[in-house]
């Protein structure tokens, strides 16, 4: 069977399964199965046993419960409540207001977790309530959130850039530099995008809670002092070498139970109501996480992406047009396959495409990472469109729609990388 | 039956719940261990495999509270007899898959043994004994499936509308 | 025409990988294509702990692993991971040829067929200070990974730190760790001259990789097939011993290029070393048994 073939039939098995209701795991799971068993004849159910547990109990993935947990914590907490207040008078005078608090508390969060689902469901958490109780539209709440949650994997720390750098033989520090001002980049362009949105759509953002002298903003703005701690004690902790990327989630969730005490809000009934709640969170990701591990795996078997890439690196293209192609080929692929397993599976082909086209690796890790996050919030397969289904109880489709202009600010973003290659490298070349 | 049934997925679920406990407790007794400089060797597969309990033993408990994502659009545009048949149909894929997961996980524990295969790292833990959890999980979850699918068959009523839980239930939960 | 998977955890770009692929076309073309073998690099099919067990179980038909790893399983595994006890490529050769005999035996009976064994460079000190002795690494956060790297930490007194491979760059940035023995390629891979200073070249051990097939899966070959492969594999093998002294000298000039000192080990810190290494060896001994016993003898036999 050609590669077409093997395409379109599981593209049919996919939508088919998800259409038909089937929980999105174990659809990814029956797509992996069919793949592997019916069009490879290779028996499955060893192997996927044995990769769904080598993904689920791996080290490097205990940040994302542990974050998700904290999160819950501070949801019952009124951090989320002083957040607002705190930020409230800054932001009010910003055309979509309060929306821009997502973006904030987005980037501010991204620069604690690596992942962009524990950033959606830490911030989701938080904010979705706060900002429905305010009147907000849901379409630009979902959708504020939906975006530049995923910068979660482009501001360091990041698992995804490591994942990239090893694979590449990048150093992962200068990767760590170099998604930074990508990642301002981005968020600039979200806020952006909201400022101009509301400005066409006046009716549609709520007032202003109250006009401030800049005397009382500066008052109001002690509410953030517990957020602001708890975030740069996370993220001090990273800095002075206490904890590893991955270990500061532990210190994170310390952090909110003491934050959660000293406001009196720890009682045993919200600790053990946001140890359940944050472990079922965490197991609807688990489960999709599980199906997409067996989905790579046969992939894998199938060798699928690895013989488009190829077919790609027949075409003896340009640089311009070999970044176009790939840029195309990585944001359809991201509409099926989770980012690490992209790049997993293809990266033994296209990196030496790249570096025979002339291409900085450095610079197409963060070009590689931003079409990843892109694939986060395209249907049918995205990880931040489930987190945010199972906050909000709206239809993927539904929140696919409301993602999607944020969805084309990212491509904006390649297409600005491109003509302006400094974002990515100015800061590793001066700070190492 | 149901109140056996019920309990199952209430136990399990508190035991994952213990699990992320157990997560937090690893990693930060690696932290801990570090700044005291003390040795806790092993603690990051303790907290691997913690968290893979958290993970499996938690499935049948999300599922009942419809909390794993599912696309509800087709059937939301459905009523009556077709609903309930592609709601079947749904749960029957979802009863064989989780089978055919409880199945493999309960497999490679079996294999793990009899392979006598033991973890890599410094803890050296024989890889059948954290992977019980994946067996019992998946069964659970497999058994909830069971139990889902027999609900709706005979009209019983399924304990949540999965998938669809408003934020006002998030709330109130 | 038969078609296998080969399961590898390293990068393309890895001398090992680049050497599996030559294989695979070695054997397409010793056997007329009858044999076809997918390499899957950088665990794009099975992740490192994963691909031993997978080749067992018949999910690869063949993978690649590293061999010390599986030591908890059985001792003799590790026995080219004993700090001191082979420090050329030349003693890790014979140490290979000691360990031959038991290896082939042991994968045998877990339905594994040995095709070859290719050492990585030799491990090195690398620090943040310069280091006379042993003395001088005490109380330093040393990066432990594995029960011999944790039982040398204990030994010269360090602070043991587990860190990930994944970790390693910032945790080295942080000060998280301050010291760690690693091969050279993987110094000049992972870049860690941009955090430490020092690299003492002690060759403390010689540590290889195993290629090996599903025995079913080998058995299944008819007898023309399997000599074609085991001639590609003997010719791999000896490929990629060559091929491992090269990435050594390179990676060490590239370490040196990139500001890094490269230094020989003082007569003092050798000795301290020496009888680390005896400690250990001893040790590994006790739980190695009456295997572990002959290797040890086979080995010294051969020098
Ligand atoms: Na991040
Ligand atoms: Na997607």
């Amino acid at each position: 069977m050609n590669e077409i073939t093997i395409s379109i039939t599981l593209l049919v098995v996919l939508f088919a399964l998800l259409a038909g209701g089937v929980w999105v795991g174990l659809t990814l799971a029956g797509v992996a199965w069919f793949g592997m068993e019916v069009l490879t004849g290779r028996p499955a159910g060893d192997a996927m046993a044995m990769t769904i547990w080598g993904s689920a109990s791996s080290w490097t993935l205990t940040a994302l419960p542990l974050f998700v947990w904290m999160g819950e914590i501070l949801y019952r907490t009124n951090l989320s409540e002083n957040m607002f207040k705190g930020l409230a008078p800054w932001v009010n005078a910003l055309p979509g207001r309060l929306l821009h608090t997502n973006v904030i508390g987005c980037t501010i969060f991204a620069s604690v977790s690596g992942s962009s689902a524990a950033t959606c469901a830490t911030v989701g958490k938080m904010n979705i309530p706060e900002m429905r109780k305010r009147g907000y539209p849901d379409a630009q709440i979902i959708g504020s959130l939906g975006g530049p949650s995923t910068l979660g994997l482009l501001i360091p720390p990041s698992i995804i850039l490591i994942v990239y750098g090893v694979a590449a033989e990048v150093s992962i520090s200068k990767l760590f530099m170099a998604g930074v001002l990508p990642g301002i980049l981005l968020a600039v362009l979200f806020s952006g995008w909201i400022m101009g949105w509301a400005l066409l759509n006046p009716g549609k953002v709520p007032k202003a809670e109250d006009n401030l002298s800049f005397k009382q903003k500066i008052y109001e703005t002690r509410h953030l002092i517990p957020v602001v701690l708890l975030i740069a004690s996370v993220i001090a902790s990273i800095y002075t070498g206490i904890a590893t990327a991955t270990e500061a989630a532990a210190v994170g969730v310390v952090g909110a139970l003491i934050l959660s005490a000293s406001q009196g809000a720890l009682t045993w009934k919200s600790f053990s109501e946001s140890l359940l709640g944050a472990t079922r969170l965490y197991c609807m990701i688990a489960l999709i996480l599980a199906g997409a591990a067996f989905m790579t795996l046969s992939m894998g078997y199938i060798g699928l992406p690895r013989q488009l890439a190829t077919y790609v690196g027949s075409l003896n293209l340009s640089p311009e047009m070999l970044i176009i192609v790939l840029g195309i080929f990585y944001i359809l692929i991201g509409c099926f396959l989770d980012g690490i397993s992209t790049i997993v599976l293809t990266m033994a082909v296209v990196l030496p495409i790249i570096k025979a086209a002339g291409i900085d690796p450095l610079w197409f890790g963060i070009f590689l990472v931003i079409t990843v996050e892109t694939a986060q919030i395209t249907p049918p397969v995205g990880f931040n469109l489930f987190v945010l289904q199972s906050m909000t109880g709206k239809e993927i489709t539904y929140i696919a729609k409301v993602c999607a202009p944020y969805f084309f600010l990212m491509v904006f973003a390649l297409v600005l990388l491109w003509f302006f290659p400094g974002f990515v490298t100015w800061l590793p070349a001066k700070m190492l | 039956m149901r109140t056996f049934l019920n309990g199952l997925y209430t136990t399990s679920g508190w035991l994952a719940g213990l699990s992320m406990v157990g997560v937090l407790v690893m990693v930060l007794l690696t932290i801990v261990s570090r700044l005291f400089s003390f040795s806790a060797p092993g603690t990051d597969a303790y907290a691997g495999y913690a968290m893979a309990g958290a993970g499996f033993m938690a499935l049948a408990s999300t599922l009942k509270k419809g909390e794993h994502i599912r696309v509800t659009l087709v059937l939301g545009m459905l009523k009556g007899g077709p609903r309930k048949g592609l709601e079947l149909l749904a749960l029957s894929i979802a009863v064989l898959l989780s089978g055919f997961l409880a199945f493999y996980s309960a497999r490679l524990v079996w294999e793990s043994y009899q392979f006598n295969d033991i973890s890599t790292g410094i803890d050296a833990t024989p890889m059948w004994i954290p992977q019980l959890v994946m067996a019992v999980g998946t069964l659970i979850f497999f058994i909830a499936f069971v139990d889902e699918w027999v609900l709706e068959l005979l009209n019983k009523g399924r304990s949540t509308d999965a998938g669809e839980i408003s934020l006002e239930e998030l709330t109130h939960e | 025409q038969t078609k296998w998977d080969l399961a590898s955890a390293y990068p393309a770009f890895n001398f090992h990988t680049e050497n599996l692929v030559e294989f695979s076309k070695d054997v397409a073309a010793g056997t007329n294509n009858e044999l076809q073998i997918t390499v899957h690099p950088g665990a794009s099919l099975f992740k490192a702990p994963e691909i031993k067990r997978a080749t067992q179980g018949g999910q690869a038909q063949a993978g690649e692993f590293f061999l010390v790893s599986f030591q908890n399983e059985w001792p003799s595994f590790g026995a080219d991971g004993l700090p001191f006890l082979a420090s050329s490529y030349e003693d890790a050769y014979k140490l290979y040829q000691a360990q031959k005999p038991m290896l082939q035996k042991k994968l045998d009976e877990q339905g594994l067929v040995l095709l070859y064994s290719v050492a990585w460079p030799p491990q090195g000190i690398y620090t943040k200070k310069p280091i006379e002795s042993v003395a001088d690494l005490k109380g330093m956060k040393w990066r432990v990974y594995s029960p011999t790297t944790a039982r040398i930490g204990e030994l010269i007194g360090a602070q043991p730190v587990t860190i990930q491979e994944a970790e390693l760059s910032q945790a080295l940035a942080t000060g998280v760790v301050e010291g760690l023995i690693t091969s050279s390629a993987t110094g000049a891979d992972n870049k860690l001259y941009e955090n430490l200073s020092h690299y003492y070249n002690v060759q403390a051990w010689i540590p290889k990789n195993a290629v090996v097939a599903n025995k079913r899966a080998f058995s299944r070959l008819d007898a023309a097939t399997q000599e074609a492969v085991m001639k590609a594999a003997a010719e791999a093998e000896e490929r990629g011993w060559k091929r491992s002294q090269e990435v050594n000298a390179k990676s060490i000039a590239t370490m040196k290029d990139a500001g890094m000192k490269i230094e020989e080990p003082s007569a003092q810190l050798k000795a301290d070393l020496a009888k680390v290494g005896e400690t250990v060896v001893t040790e590994w001994v006790g739980i190695a048994g009456a295997d572990g016993q002959a290797l040890i003898e086979a080995y010294k036999a051969s020098k």
